[in-house]
């Protein structure tokens, strides 16, 4: 479990997060989305005890990250920014993070297995490509089998098949009652992988929803076009729908065709076209972030 | 506590910079004990005067303790490693300490290397001049002195480290700091006549304590100033470091 309440962080004159509030429960995967530069890697770095709040308070497992027994068993974290040593071996990265949290050295070898470096390990650092990067960086995050998971971008230089692994391995991770958290600026990207959203633009909470509230919305709308538009329009108005006037004669309704069609139907409405426009979840996104600026 | 001193003595492990710093305790005490032994005159072989100007040489691990000092608190906000250690240890005054005590054990190391080295070169070489390391009683002390301020030097890295923690100004700043600023105001103060309290600098309290500056505080004074800077500066960098936002 994670609480973020009414979180505060300035930096200088810049409010990076505007009194903040969220919970991630157990047993879920939460996207934290926004636009890059919304506040969310600040956040995060808040729930990780890296930066301090000037105002409000973020807990882990019900406690200050800094108030933990043993982090390392408790959250895992992968950050945006690289935090491995370049001229330290993979290997030894972990050997390094294993031995300051007390986790026993075959936890190495099963993890560089499972981020696929175990041929690699030995190499320096330097030489690694962003996709290693990111998987020992990912490698550091389960060192400890810890119960949350907080992942910054965690699909950044991932390939495919990467990608379709981390997800099982969330998936997974969610299933067994742990508690994760990623953070993404595109929501296609982390769609099929979350259940829960927080939508944050600015440092401020805009929308936190189900997944499945969030693909409702890109459900989109039903356009129809007839020349007796205006009247059409009236219909729909009395059977409760939400009408939007697009040009002379086409008409955007929220319901779906079939429900237009029988209503036009019923009532001898001459159609010339009945489509649904399908907004793709970035535009709902697009949609829920721009709302926020204009308010 | 000995799981973050594994850890410490594991990171300092586990880049090659290492090699680079033993290799310059051991060529440097080689050397300097070299040149004790070739250039002394005829009146001092077998004098304990010099086998003290031999052992002196293995003071370079104290000046290699404080750059390790310093640069394995630099280093972590150097690379962004900064973010990964506090992340295993949030409780970022446990980190600190950790390093303290790794460093300890460091210089002890470098310092007891530096000894050996500069024993290897000296006693066969002696012997080639018929000679042998005269042994008295006072070599004793100057071995600990040695080894304690390698110990205190390197210490006092840890703290510039974390009170500065930009490895380039924090290695720069402290060699003009004990090349020029001590000496700069040493002179200042020495136009209102309160020179002495130069002697109270950290330089100089710790070169009074290795035996590096002969007038000023007395050895065991220097050690307790010493210790007190190195307090002072922990305290310090605890104090910056534990306020600090990582991002």
């Amino acid at each position: 479990m994670i609480e973020v309440e009414q979180l505060t962080k300035r930096y200088g004159s810049t409010l990076a997060v505007d009194d903040l509030s969220f919970t991630v429960e157990p047993g879920t995967i939460t996207g934290f989305l926004g636009p890059n530069g919304a506040g969310k890697s600040t956040t995060l770095r808040a729930i990780l005890g890296l930066v301090r709040p000037d105002a409000g308070r973020t807990a882990v497992l019900g406690r200050p990250y800094r108030d933990l027994d043993r982090p390392i068993a408790q959250v895992g974290a992968l950050l945006e920014t690289f935090d491995a040593h370049p001229g330290r071996s993979g290997r030894n990265h972990l050997r390094v993070l294993a031995a300051a949290g007390r986790v026993p050295t075959v936890r190495i070898d099963e993890l560089l297995e499972l981020v696929e470096l175990s041929e690699s390990a030995r190499r320096r650092v330097k030489g690694y490509s962003l996709g290693m990067r990111q998987r020992l960086g990912l490698a550091a995050a389960l060192l400890g089998d810890p119960e949350v998971l907080v992942l910054d971008e965690p699909a950044n230089g991932l390939d495919p098949q990467g990608v379709r692994w981390l997800r099982d391995l969330l998936r997974e991770q969610a299933r067994n009652g742990r508690t994760v958290l990623i953070s993404s600026h595109v929501l296609a990207e982390v769609a099929q992988t979350v259940d829960e959203v927080v939508i944050i633009h600015r440092g401020k909470l805009i929308r936190h929803a189900a997944m499945a509230e969030v693909e409702a919305m890109a459900a989109g709308s039903t356009i129809v076009r007839s020349p007796d538009a205006t009247r059409l329009a009236s219909l729909l108005v009395q059977e409760g729908l939400e009408v939007d006037s697009l040009e002379e004669s086409r008409l955007a309704v929220a319901a779906p065709p079939e429900r237009v069609g029988e209503i036009a139907a019923a009532n001898g409405v001459v159609l010339h076209e009945l489509t649904t426009e399908r907004a793709t979840l970035e535009e709902v996104f697009l949609q829920l972030t721009a709302s926020e600026v204009s308010a | 506590m000995s799981a973050l001193v594994g850890a410490e003595l594991l990171k300092l492990r586990t880049t090659r910079a290492w090699i680079g710093f033993v290799l310059i305790v051991v060529a440097l005490s080689g050397i300097s004990s070299a040149a004790a032994v070739g250039s002394a005159q005829d009146s001092v072989l077998g004098t304990s005067e010099l086998s003290r100007e031999i052992l002196s040489g293995a003071l370079f691990a104290s000046l290699i303790a404080f750059l390790i000092g310093v640069m394995s608190v630099t280093s972590e906000w150097r690379h962004g490693t900064v973010t990964r250690t506090f992340l295993v240890t949030p409780r970022r005054e446990r980190v600190l300490v950790a390093k303290e005590l790794s460093i300890l054990l460091v210089a002890f190391g470098l310092a007891a290397l530096g000894i050996a080295i500069a024993l290897v070169v000296a006693v066969p070489w002696l012997f080639v001049e018929n000679s042998s390391l005269a042994l008295s009683d006072d070599l004793v002390p100057l071995i600990g002195q040695i080894v304690a301020a390698s110990m205190l030097w390197g210490a006092l890295g840890v703290g510039v480290g974390a009170v500065v923690q930009s490895q380039t100004p924090a290695l720069v700043g402290s060699i003009l700091w004990i090349l020029l600023v001590e000496a700069l105001i040493q002179a200042l103060l020495g136009l209102i006549d309160l020179e002495a309290v130069a002697h109270y600098l950290p330089g100089q309290a710790l070169s009074a304590f290795d035996g590096t500056l002969d007038e000023g505080l007395p050895v065991w004074a220097g050690g307790v100033v010493g210790l007190a800077w190195v307090a002072a500066l922990g305290a310090l960098g605890y104090v910056r470091m534990s306020r600090q936002d990582v991002t």
